[in-house]
């Protein structure tokens, strides 16, 4: 260790209470900084990787926002306006369609129990190519009475694979026939069923809310959107790229505000250095005085307060990054729990390159905190320090 | 090896000028141990800070070697301290924090000087305190934490060592072996000047000056 280092270490350990809090402050705003910036690349990885999981390229929609697609998309909402699925036979004559599937998002009230299911109508042969990452304990429904319950709504229910399933229509018998695994995601509280049979149940005839649809050949989506554009009248088409895209910027004004927030900490453990590190000097200005006495140069006690920030800040990011990623889980759970919409996976996983930036980004924070205290240690007269 | 010629120094308290020397001229020779004494504001210290290079006067010449060192450049006036000045204090001024073999070190981190255990353990054997180097200074009695005080102004080999009252916190007993100690640098050829209250002490060395009023009376 050199000598300025050691003496810089020495100095924070004669208080080291104060040291310590001092360092805790920063370890707090850098954990939340580092935790910030990772849910939000994970938020946006998540979403990706989430859009690609359906397995489709686009959407056809009745036309209106897009917003409301996005909703769709995530499961979150219900949307009143349909297609009729005789569109189905256009989308099925156009020229590089793999496939296309019909999907009805809507919500069923069952009065006898007093609540409503969260319906998912889809071609159930197509369920594979929508959702491949799903692990399914039984099996896909193969007949219209059979349903497939997401995790939450297994769990509440108490269902296993073969019992009945309450159906509030009059003459429809429902059968578990599998559960989706937990997802993580707003999958776990969908019951997923045949198109035919949500069609039924909801008295809603060859509608559909959306039309998923995957191509053949990605790179020639546009041309294969106008041509169905053109030639189906009331419909709206969209890509999943402008599906992340509406999500993307509605979660950008709240992770805008959390990092607003985060910098706000930042600078107020800034402060918090720039405290501790001048009350320091104060406490100190004899032995600075003396110092000068037996040598030392402005910029050699300048130096000395300096080293005594860096050691701060660099100590308070790396403990701070770790605690963060201690803590991710937690943190992960409570960003769950208050955001509508949350992608499924770890969405706070450790990077290197952004936990270097973010003890980086602190260093430099601490070092022009520390500079006003170690140039007012540096402006010490010495004749004046040492009479006291 | 230092003359000063009609030294003056006027500093400002409030609203008032407070003229602490009023024209001193002294000369120090090499290897001489002189003990200057006086009144409490009768301007000793200031001298002091004026023969150590920390304060410049307001009037006069201050030749260290030949050179003038009245109009010298802060960068100039730290260099000279570091490499020709030793300095003492009342209130030994150690650094709570550091070992006692620290301490004695500090100032060759400023000059960049290496700073080896021979070399300091030279010096704690000089002032007997080489069972006491990883020792801190909450460790140390009041003689010793000034006997690392003094080692500490020798580290850099200087020319000339300035005690500012290094007996004023201590007792007798440890008075007297502080004043061994420096008489024993002077008789080895290291100019000492120590400002002391102690009339004692002062009677025992080479020479006194007595400071009265911000001028020299002998």
């Amino acid at each position: 260790m050199n000598g300025y280092l050691k003496l810089a270490v020495k100095n924070l350990l004669r208080h080291r209470t104060r040291s310590a809090l001092t360092m805790l402050g920063i370890a707090a705003s850098v954990g939340v900084l580092f935790s910030v910036l990772s849910f939000n690349r994970g938020f946006s990885e998540g979403l990706a990787v989430e859009l690609e999981r359906t397995g489709l390229h686009f959407m056809i929609v009745p036309s209106g926002c897009a917003h409301e697609v996005a909703a769709l998309v995530l499961h979150g909402a219900v949307i009143p306006k349909f297609l009729d699925t005789a569109v189905m036979q256009h989308v099925n004559e156009a020229d590089g369609i793999d496939l296309a599937t019909p999907i009805l998002v809507a919500q069923l009230p069952d009065p006898q129990r007093g609540k409503i299911d969260l319906i998912y109508g889809v071609d159930m042969t197509a369920l594979s190519a929508i959702k491949p990452s799903w692990q399914i304990t039984g099996r896909i429904p193969e007949q219209d009475h059979e349903v497939l319950l997401g995790y939450e709504v297994a769990q509440h229910e108490k269902l296993q694979p073969g019992d009945r399933f309450a159906s509030p229509v009059e003459g429809v018998d429902l059968m578990v026939a599998g559960i989706v695994g937990l997802t993580g995601s707003q999958d776990d509280a969908f019951v997923y069923l045949p198109i035919a049979t949500a069609q039924k149940l909801l008295d809603y005839p060859a509608a559909a809310t959306a039309i998923g649809v995957k191509v053949t050949d990605p790179t020639r989506m546009l041309e294969i959107t106008d041509a169905l554009t053109a030639a189906v009248p009331g419909i709206q088409i969209v890509t999943m790229g402008e599906v992340m895209n509406s999500i993307s910027n509605l979660a950008a004004s709240a992770r805008a505000l959390s990092l607003a927030i985060v910098l706000i900490a930042i600078l107020i453990s800034a402060v918090g250095v720039m405290n501790s590190i001048l009350m320091a000097v104060f406490e100190r200005s004899q032995e600075i005085g003396m110092m000068r006495a037996v040598g030392a140069s402005r910029s050699n006690i300048f130096r000395i307060i300096l080293e005594e920030t860096t050691i701060l800040s660099l100590g308070g990011g790396l403990v701070g990054i770790f605690i963060s990623i201690l803590g991710s889980r937690l943190i992960e759970a409570f960003v769950r729990a208050v955001m509508p919409f949350v992608p499924s996976g770890n969405l706070i996983s450790f990077d290197a390159g952004l936990a270097m930036g973010s003890v980086i980004f602190i260093l430099v924070i601490g070092l022009c905190a520390g500079i006003y205290p170690a140039w007012k240690a540096s402006k010490i007269n010495p004749v004046e320090a040492i009479k006291g | 090896m230092i003359e000063l010629k009609q030294i003056e120094k006027t500093y400002r308290r409030g609203a008032e000028d407070v003229r602490a020397l009023r024209g001193i001229d002294l000369s120090i020779a090499a290897g001489e141990l002189l003990a200057i004494t006086g009144p409490s504001g009768a301007g000793k210290t200031t001298l002091l800070h004026i023969l150590g290079c920390l304060d410049q006067p307001t009037g006069g010449e201050v030749l260290f070697d030949g050179v003038n060192t009245s109009h010298m450049a802060e960068s100039e006036l730290v260099r000279l301290r570091r490499e020709k000045i030793g300095f003492v204090f009342q209130q030994f001024y150690l650094i709570p924090g550091l070992s006692v073999f620290d301490n004695i070190a500090l100032p060759l981190l400023f000059s960049k000087k290496p700073a080896t255990r021979e070399k300091i353990l030279a010096l704690a054997e000089m002032v007997g305190l080489e069972h006491r180097l990883d020792h801190a200074p909450s460790q140390l009695s009041g003689g010793e934490m000034q006997r690392t005080a003094i080692a500490r102004g020798l580290v850099n080999d200087p020319d000339i060592l300035l005690a500012d009252e290094p007996t004023g916190n201590l007792d007798s007993e440890n008075s007297d072996k502080i004043y061994e100690i420096l008489r024993s640098l002077s008789q080895n050829g290291l100019t000492t000047v120590m400002i002391t209250h102690n009339t004692e002490l002062a009677a025992r060395a080479q020479r006194t000056v007595q400071i009265r009023d911000g001028l020299v009376h002998t």
